[in-house]
């Protein structure tokens, strides 16, 4: 599993997150409005999942760990509109 | 090359020539709907074919003419002559596209550049997809305001994957992640997002603006299979020459994209050649500008990609070179296309009826052999022999039928119409007249007369030089064709008529005419002959001396010739082909180059001749006549010898004495004389008898022998004896 629950609020995002991870992510959050996101560890996302993120506006700990996500998707998530 | 290849060489071919037919049609009747029908189909058929052998520039080219075409069609709007021009620059580099893959085997690697300005030739109507190039693309605005890149941008895009995009199992971000030279990305949702609870995870909703340092075409190319959900809008290049992000020379550039395109192909078939293809590329290009770093880079991503068989790794690795920060270095020499190389067309198109006759020749052929068969059993049993002798000849005859026709059907194999070379004339003569500024159409007769093979490809040549003549030379300037009361329109004829075994090929214009006092001072001035011998010299052999090495030289370039090609040249290549060219001219009424050229190559009718006890021959289309002197007459000129034939000085080789065996000769009695002609000079060949005239193949001289002068090639004679074949002009030399 590439998405995991560690402390009571904190969701980690590691290696390669395929598109099913959006549902288990998503079905995270929405127990946990308050949780944060750690995808320091995260490689690569699916749209699908860069879209929970988004969608959510959840707090996210970084840079994560792929280069693309690191160089454009963080900046374009943290400069999100919602 | 593979068959599909090959086929689609011939087709585009065949659809260049139509399409190029039907535009200069359209030149000079612009309204012609038929005509531009033709033409449409023919881009649209053309376009279809580089799609199926993968070549999507040359498609994406064409499609923006065939656009535009379409737009004339539909509007019933006439072509102008710069549109026509537009087109043919358009076909123009399918040709070259098409000789580079004839040469390679494969699509030249760096045509997105060139497609991309013909797709700009044809900008108003902007080639594929992006018809959202709406008045005031304000995300456009707002991305390019909002970066601080926007000054190397070159294409902005906005991509709205479908809904269902993630359900059909695709990652839109990895597409994104895909781009070349990525300079800013802005995510966006669709619509306001719901509350998290009735998110649906499936359902993609993301919008992805982007600006990139990559061509426009490139990223078309990439984004090729969601074509329907971008929109992309080109920017205006980059003030500076190179973008900032890249200082990679521009060759190498369009090199790189090229590659990336490559890989943008879907898996399927070739794909692990594709990659490991363009990675090489790739990683060459970059060696080549001194990147070694990118260089590096590129091909570690090349082994990573072709492990986990994706072209993701390595396609996104070269766009990182193409986007990346790379030091200025060497600079990329010319690394377009390697030069055509001289392309001779491999493949015949026959009509199957020349192939109907051959099989059914090869039947009767069968039966013919059953029956020799069949005498020969005959024989063996003890049949009397006038029986078995009758039933020989009877089958000999039949069998000398069946060679004939066999012969002649592989030859008309050979065959093709000479509307192979003649169609390349009238764009080149609309070019010329153009490039000279002086308006001349070209007429052309008689293009579906027949000639070997060898000789219509080899025509090209020495025509283009005597139409370019004829143009440059030949039509008088508009002044002077008005003082003589000529239409101001020149007109160049170029035709082809079959006379027996001969094709004869003609260049007339309605010029001005040779001028022969000025060829006469000209070859006195070089010294081309003596100013007595040009003085003694009648008007036609004056003429003939255009066509002596040196008549003209480099100084004349600009003035008589514009290539530096003499006419000797000219008369070169069609010796080569076994031809002959001549000169007719009428001073105020034009000028008429003719080639004499022989219908085949293979066949050669020659006159056997005796002399000194070997027989030779000598051909037919050479020799003039034959002629009894009495040697009484033979004059002998220092170390040659002359007679006089009709108030002319004939030159007279002995055969015996020019190759090399003296012999005492009889000083009475007549000499048997064979009087051949080049052009305007004669000469005459003394021999011992005349012997009969004979159809031959000619071997051409190999081995020690290839050297040998004065000889064209041999052949068997029927009873076994060799028969050598002269090369008349080199015997007269």
């Amino acid at each position: 599993m590439t998405v995991r629950l560690v402390e009571p609020d904190t969701l980690l995002l590691e290696g390669e997150c395929p598109a099913e991870d959006a549902e288990t992510l998503l079905s995270h959050l929405c127990a946990r409005p308050a949780a944060r996101v750690d995808w320091r560890g995260c490689e690569q996302a699916h749209a699908a999942v860069v879209q929970v993120l988004f969608a959510t506006g959840v707090a996210l700990q970084g840079p994560p760990a792929g280069a693309f996500l690191r160089t454009w998707v963080a900046p374009a998530l943290t400069s999100r509109i919602i | 090359m593979n068959e599909l290849l090959q086929q689609f060489l011939i087709e585009a071919r065949e659809l260049v020539t139509q399409a190029t037919d039907d535009l200069l049609a359209l030149e000079h009747t612009p309204g012609d709907a038929g005509r531009l029908d033709s033409a449409f189909r023919a881009f649209h058929t053309l376009k279809g074919a580089a799609g199926i052998v993968d070549f999507d520039a040359m498609a994406r080219a064409l499609h923006a003419a065939e656009d535009a075409l379409s737009q004339s069609r539909a509007q019933a709007q006439p072509i102008t002559p710069a549109r026509v021009g537009d087109y043919l620059t358009c076909l123009d580099q399918v040709v070259q596209w098409l000789d580079h893959m004839e040469a390679t085997g494969e699509p030249p690697t760096d045509a997105e550049a060139s497609a991309a300005a013909i797709a700009r030739r044809f900008g108003e109507v902007p080639a594929p997809a992006p018809a959202a190039a709406a008045p005031g693309d304000r995300w456009v605005r707002d991305l390019l305001e909002g970066s601080t890149a926007a000054g190397t941008a070159r294409t902005a895009l906005r991509y709205r994957p479908a809904p269902d995009s993630f359900f059909r199992g695709e990652d839109p971000l990895k597409r994104v992640e895909a781009l070349p030279g990525l300079l800013a990305l802005r995510l966006e949702p669709a619509g306001p997002w719901p509350i998290p609870e009735e998110l649906d995870p499936f359902t993609c909703r993301l919008v992805f603006l982007a600006l990139l340092s990559g061509p426009p075409e490139t990223v078309e190319g990439l984004l090729e299979a969601v074509r329907d959900q971008v929109d992309i809008v080109p920017l205006d290049e980059p003030t500076a020459d190179q973008p900032e992000g890249s200082s990679l020379p521009a060759p190498a550039r369009a090199l790189l994209e090229a590659q990336v395109r490559l890989l943008a192909g879907h898996g399927g078939e070739g794909a692990s050649g594709r990659l490991s293809s363009a990675g090489r590329v790739a990683v060459n290009v970059l060696r080549h500008v001194g990147e070694a770093i990118l260089a590096e880079s590129v091909s570690r991503a090349l082994a990573a990609s072709e492990e986990a068989n994706d072209a993701g790794l390595l396609s996104s690795a070269i766009g990182m070179a193409l986007a990346g920060p790379a030091a200025p270095s060497v600079e990329a020499e010319g690394s377009g296309a390697p030069s055509p190389q001289e392309t001779v067309a491999r493949t015949l198109r026959v009509d199957v009826e020349r192939i109907d006759a051959l099989v059914k020749l090869t039947g009767e052929l069968t039966i013919a052999k059953n029956a020799v068969g069949h005498l020969s059993r005959l024989a063996h049993k003890g049949a009397d022999l006038p029986t078995i002798a009758a039933g020989l000849k009877d089958q000999h005859a039949l069998l000398e039928r069946l060679m004939d026709e066999l012969q002649g059907a592989v030859l008309r194999l050979r065959v093709l119409p000479l509307r192979h070379v003649f169609q390349r004339f009238p764009r080149l003569v609309r070019e010329i007249s153009a490039e000279l500024g002086k308006p001349a159409q070209l007429v052309t007769e008689g293009d579906a007369t027949e000639a070997d093979k060898a000789i219509v490809e080899a025509l090209f040549e020495p025509l283009l030089h005597v139409i370019r003549n004829a143009v440059d030379h030949g039509i008088e300037p508009a002044s002077r064709r008005a003082a003589a009361g000529k239409p101001d329109l020149a007109t160049v004829h170029l035709r082809a008529v079959r006379q027996g075994e001969n094709v004869l090929v003609e260049v007339q214009d309605d010029g001005g005419g040779i001028d022969v006092a000025r060829i006469r001072q000209i070859a006195a001035e070089r010294g081309v002959a003596t100013a007595e011998a040009v003085t003694a010299m009648g008007d036609a052999e004056v003429l003939d001396l255009i066509f002596r090495p040196g008549f003209s030289t480099a100084d004349t370039v600009t003035d008589l010739s514009g290539r530096g090609v003499g006419m000797d040249a000219v008369r070169t290549s069609l010796a080569r082909m076994g031809g002959r060219v001549g000169v007719e001219t009428r001073p105020g009424k034009g000028t008429k180059v003719r080639f004499t050229l022989p219908f085949t190559v293979m066949v050669t009718r020659v006159m056997t001749v005796h002399a000194g006890g070997q027989a030779f021959g000598i051909p037919m289309d050479m020799v003039v006549e034959t002629v009894r002197v009495p040697r009484g007459r033979i004059v002998r000129i220092g170390a040659a010898e002359a007679f006089a034939l009709r108030n002319r000085t004939v030159p007279l080789v002995s055969l015996t004495g020019a190759l090399g065996e003296a012999r005492h000769r009889p000083a009475t009695g007549d000499a048997n004389i064979v009087v051949v002609g080049m052009g305007a000079q004669l000469g005459g060949f003394e021999v011992d008898s005349l012997g009969e005239r004979l159809d031959v193949i000619l071997q051409p001289m190999d081995g020690i022998l290839t050297g040998m002068r004065g000889i064209a090639g041999t052949t068997l004679l029927g009873d076994g004896r060799v028969l050598l074949v002269l090369d008349v002009q080199e015997m007269l030399e």
